[in-house]
């Protein structure tokens, strides 16, 4: 869902108050920190901007069975442990070809969140707020990192979001949201024009014409918008960047290694889109509420994940863009390290108390560990990560300052949170 | 489960019994006690459910009270309550106060004071606008739809003086006004998000477009969403309350959309800021709501019929864990910046609160919904933003801000009247062409605004292009499915609001993804404009069909010299008037309202 359920003081409105001088133009303080992290300003100051590949696992993805298995306890469940390329790290069984990337990639196992319903733990995750907080509909990372590292006279867009819709731009407003593609074999609906090159140059004269005449008698600025939103749509239509939406051209040799399905599909598209400049894409898979049947459906997940991510990390490292695009795993929350016998096909519940994410790539030193649960994988015994850590992270391994803050009190009072705790240090 | 269904069979027929004995039953239409627990009974036995029993019942014994019953059977606490029931009464409503000033009247009113402000800023007016500016504007403002080519005509052929008066009152009396309004309100009380998968909206809607339709009066209205109880079958207007079963959302809402104040900053602290609002004042008007008892909305996928839950008052709190949030603070219910309210211990609260909303007494209701008309008129308010009213956020026009108010409430709160006294000044009627003098007024109104479609009218304003000759697609029946899936006209709207929860008509917000839509989409056609046209058209006649069926107006003559080149240029084919109307369609003067 894209919206909070709160009434809440437009966007619109918020940038009415900025302009009157009220707030500020930049993002009011959306990861709020307290002045003193002068650890995380200098690290910032070396890096530079990097993009990000957004993996999101819709539904929450059971870390016992993936990322920080168990084995010989009671409800260790019914996958092996592997070795992974980075000695002492063990996976699940159903993920060697990630087992094998493990020095390119960080497993944070001590996230622990407050949300345990699926809409309201998507909204913290990806904005770092709880939904309602403040009264603001906050923008998702995606939306930040269009609005931070995007170029807005890019051709392409800068936030794309692959096979759902995706939390959107909240109060940054309609520039920053994602365009969507809900199906990777179609690419973006409508974006090839329906007439040969030269009737629609015809067309695009005739409506030019129109628009100078509308403009120059009623001389409003959203005649001004309209044209600047057209320009950049038929940017996009004649760009060559554009073919990056077209998997069809990728050659089968190619393609096949990202595994079949929509998933696999999307992160292929993801690896083209990063290739011409598109800051930021996010790809979902979703069916990993694993109230019933929690096994076979978190086998067959891992393994489309196994192939298509492994195949990104590979294609983006033969390509030299590995160092420069950090690819985020997450989800909604983990699962019960209790297995539910409620139904004939056993499962795990909703858990956002202890559960794991992943990062790989954008430079980071891969091949560790960050946080440590129990021996259950019930408590987080080292490393508690909350949403706003992680995303505060995220933010300092790409380049992006957090720290910015308003410059004056807005008009509107944003609730202060506890000061996030990026685990940056450890990986950069 | 089973010790469960006896108690609850108990209570249910101890209510039974309590309803069949109170006074205003007629002995000889109803049951008996002990046959109506006979009959409860057999029911149960034959494996009905409660809602079905009460249907059942009530069909069978005409006069057989619903309402209590609702109440009653649902979660047993052991049988005994200890606060009086409450007796829900039906909503009463007072009679305006004295009879108002004509629509005419206050036409001048405004056009007096707007007149003064612009002299006093040294700004000139534009002109009124022209017959093909007033008619399109007209028609997308009150009924959110763009006139047909032979609307059009009809109006710049008539030689009615009053034309423009006449028109208005046509317009208000189009169901198509209630239809676009309760688009624009639908948006507001209907939060679009996962609890609500399952509730029913297009009864809410189709009340709400009847009801404004019907003009009824805008207390009664807002009274009707916020106090009313039944089920949705029976009162869809409580819809509202089953779409925001929190006290917060709840409290927000009033405060937000019918008293246009920024309220929910004092949910947790009192606002830094504004010293108009307190927590206590926040949580004195939530207290109203604490009672409320609303039904979740049932799973459709598994059969559950969402027609029968309901919303009804009770003197006990709601239980449910998610009506009210972290931190709530238990007061007694009160009306901020005034006293605590008196209230008999079997007296429904929301009809106390709602009583005090609309009361002339009352400094915002009137405001509010005096400004949030003008803006949807003209694109700012007298307050901006329209849903910030305070002291220190003044209006443009205090005086006439006041006088509009006050003259809304003398006349009941009738809305139908607010639109055509603006509708019918000269300020509402100015072009939005600005003169040089002008050009950087956006508070005085010197010059109309222009706006930006939402996607609502945008939609309807399409599909009549489509549809074909003489038949406007409601889009209202057949784009209903079942089970909440949304039809086309719902799926093209969130397309376009691209995540917005509602439209804006002062800001262009469309993205690339829908500019791509309309430049190249094959489902956005205007099929009937073209339809009859002949390899032997006067392609000057076809242009001018497609100008008055898109943008409600002739070509000028530059434009038809141009355009005559172009088809001289291309050949006088269907390809050739194919891209005239694409670059029509496409144009902005077609998405926005000048």
């Amino acid at each position: 869902m894209l919206s909070s359920t709160l009434v809440e003081n437009s966007r619109r409105d918020f940038l009415k108050l900025a302009a009157a001088g009220v707030g500020t133009t930049s993002l009011s303080g959306w990861m709020p920190i307290l002045a003193n992290t002068a650890a995380s300003a200098s690290v910032q100051a070396k890096r530079k901007p990097k993009n990000v590949i957004l993996l999101y696992m819709d539904g929450g993805p059971s870390h016992k069975d993936t990322w920080d298995l168990k084995p010989g306890t009671k409800d260790a469940g019914e996958f092996k442990e592997i070795q992974t390329a980075a000695p002492g790290i063990k996976v699940s069984e159903h993920l060697p070809k990630l087992a094998a990337l493990m020095n390119d990639g960080v497993i944070v196992r001590g996230m622990s969140t407050p949300e345990g319903a699926h809409a309201r733990a998507k909204y913290n995750m990806h904005t770092g707020y709880r939904e309602g907080q403040g009264g603001l509909t906050y923008p998702s990372l995606g939306s930040i990192v269009a609005c931070e590292l995007g170029k807005s006279d890019a051709a392409m867009p800068n936030f794309v979001s692959i096979g759902a819709r995706s939390y959107g731009s909240g109060f940054l407003g309609p520039k920053y949201q994602p365009l969507l593609v809900t199906d990777p074999t179609r690419g973006v609906e409508d974006i090839s024009a329906t007439v040969s090159a030269g009737q629609l140059d015809n067309r695009l004269g005739l409506l030019g014409e129109m628009e100078k005449a509308f403009q120059g008698e009623y001389k409003a600025g959203v005649i001004n918008d309209h044209k600047t939103t057209y320009e950049r749509a038929v940017k996009l239509m004649h760009s060559k960047e554009a073919k990056a939406f077209d998997i069809s051209l990728e050659p089968t040799s190619s393609a096949s290694k990202y595994g079949t399905g929509r998933f696999g599909e999307g992160c292929l598209m993801a690896r083209r889109l990063i290739e011409v400049g598109v800051p930021f894409v996010e790809v979902v898979l979703g069916g990993w509420d694993t109230h019933q049947d929690n096994w076979t459906r978190v086998k067959a997940n891992s393994q489309q994940v196994d192939a298509a991510e492994s195949a990104l990390i590979t294609d983006l490292k033969e390509r030299g863009l590995l160092d420069n695009t950090l690819i985020v795993w997450m989800g909604d929350f983990g699962r019960t390290p209790h297995i539910n016998t409620r139904s004939a096909k056993p499962g795990r519940d909703h858990y956002p108390k202890a559960w794991s994410a992943t990062m790989w790539g954008g430079g980071i030193k891969g091949g560790r560990v960050i946080g440590k649960t129990d021996s259950e994988g019930a408590t987080v015994l080292e490393g508690k990560t909350n949403a706003m850590d992680f995303l505060a992270t995220v933010c300092d391994v790409i380049g992006i300052d957090h720290t910015k803050q308003n410059e004056a009190a807005s008009g509107r009072p944003i609730r202060i949170v506890d000061k996030p705790q990026p685990f940056s240090k450890q990986i950069i | 489960m089973r010790l469960k269904r006896c108690v609850m069979l108990a209570v249910f027929t101890a209510g039974l019994v309590l309803l069949a004995t109170s006074p205003g039953w007629s002995a000889e239409k109803l049951p008996s006690p002990d046959q109506l627990r006979k009959e409860v009974k057999q029911l149960r036995q034959a494996g009905k459910e409660k809602d079905e029993i009460l249907k059942i019942l009530t069909t069978k014994y005409k006069g057989l009270d619903l309402k209590g019953l609702a109440a009653l059977g649902g979660k047993d606490k052991g049988g005994k309550s200890a606060a009086p029931e409450i007796v829900t009464k039906p909503l009463t409503f007072a009679a305006p106060a004295r009879t108002a000033k004509p629509a005419r009247e206050i036409a001048r009113l405004i056009d007096t004071h707007i007149e003064k402000t612009l002299k006093d800023a040294k700004l000139t007016a534009s002109p009124l606008c022209s017959d093909d500016e007033f008619v399109r504007r007209a028609y997308l403002d009150i009924t959110g739809v763009i006139p047909t080519a032979d609307q059009a005509r009809t109006f710049f052929d008539s030689k009615e003086p009053n034309k423009r008066a006449t028109l208005i009152d046509q317009l208000l009396a189009s169901p198509n006004f209630g239809r676009h309004m309760a688009d624009l309100w639908q948006a507001k009380l209907y939060p679009k998000d996962s609890t609500n998968r399952f509730l029913l909206k297009q009864p809410f809607v189709d009340w709400m477009a009847e009801s404004f339709n019907k003009n009824m009066p805008w207390d009664q209205f807002v009274t009707n969403i916020l106090a009313g109880s039944g089920t949705v079958g029976e009162n869809p207007a409580v819809t509202f309350i089953l779409a925001n079963q929190a006290v917060d959302k709840l409290t927000d809402h009033v405060g937000n959309h019918f008293l246009n104040i920024q309220l929910q900053c004092a949910q947790c602290h009192n606002h830094p800021f504004i010293k108009d609002w307190k927590q206590e004042d926040y949580w004195g008007v939530a207290a109203f709501f604490s009672k409320v008892q609303a039904d979740k909305p049932r799973n459709a996928n598994k059969g559950g019929d969402n027609s029968l839950i309901g919303v009804v008052d009770s003197n006990t709190r709601n239980k449910s864990k998610d009506f009210f949030p972290e931190a709530t603070k238990d007061v007694a219910p009160k009306y901020f910046k005034s006293e605590t309210a008196a209230i008999a211990p079997t007296e429904a609260l929301r009809p106390v609160l709602t009583k005090w909303m609309t009361s002339p007494s009352n400094p915002f209701f009137a405001k509010a919904m005096v400004n949030r008309t003008w803006a949807q008129l003209f694109g700012p308010g007298f307050v901006n933003p329209i849903e910030d009213m305070h002291d220190d956020n003044p209006a443009s026009h205090p005086e006439l801000f006041l006088a509009m108010a006050e003259e809304f409430g003398h006349t009941g709160y009738d809305l139908k009247n607010l639109f055509r006294s603006i509708c019918n000044s000269q300020t509402y009627q100015r072009t939005s062409k600005p003169n040089d003098l002008n050009k950087d007024d956006s508070d005085f109104f010197s010059h109309q605004t222009v706006k930006v479609m939402t996607p609502e009218q945008l939609y309807d304003s399409l599909n009549l292009l489509s549809a074909p000759e003489g038949k406007v697609n409601k889009g209202k029946a057949q784009d209903q499915p079942k089970k909440g899936a949304n039809g086309p006209r719902d799926q093209f709207v969130n397309f376009f609001l691209a995540g917005a929860e509602e439209p804006s008509t002062t800001e262009f917000e469309m993205g690339i993804p829908q500019a791509l839509k309309l430049m190249n989409s094959r489902a956005v056609t205007a099929g009937k404009v073209l339809q009859d046209v002949s390899k032997s058209a006067d392609p000057a006649m076809v242009i001018e069909k497609i100008y008055l069926s898109t943008l409600s107006r002739r070509p000028t003559t530059s434009e038809s010299k141009r355009l005559a080149d172009y088809v001289a240029k291309n050949g006088t084919n269907p390809t050739t008037f194919g891209d005239i109307l694409w670059a029509v369609l496409n144009s902005s003067e077609f998405t926005m309202v000048r």
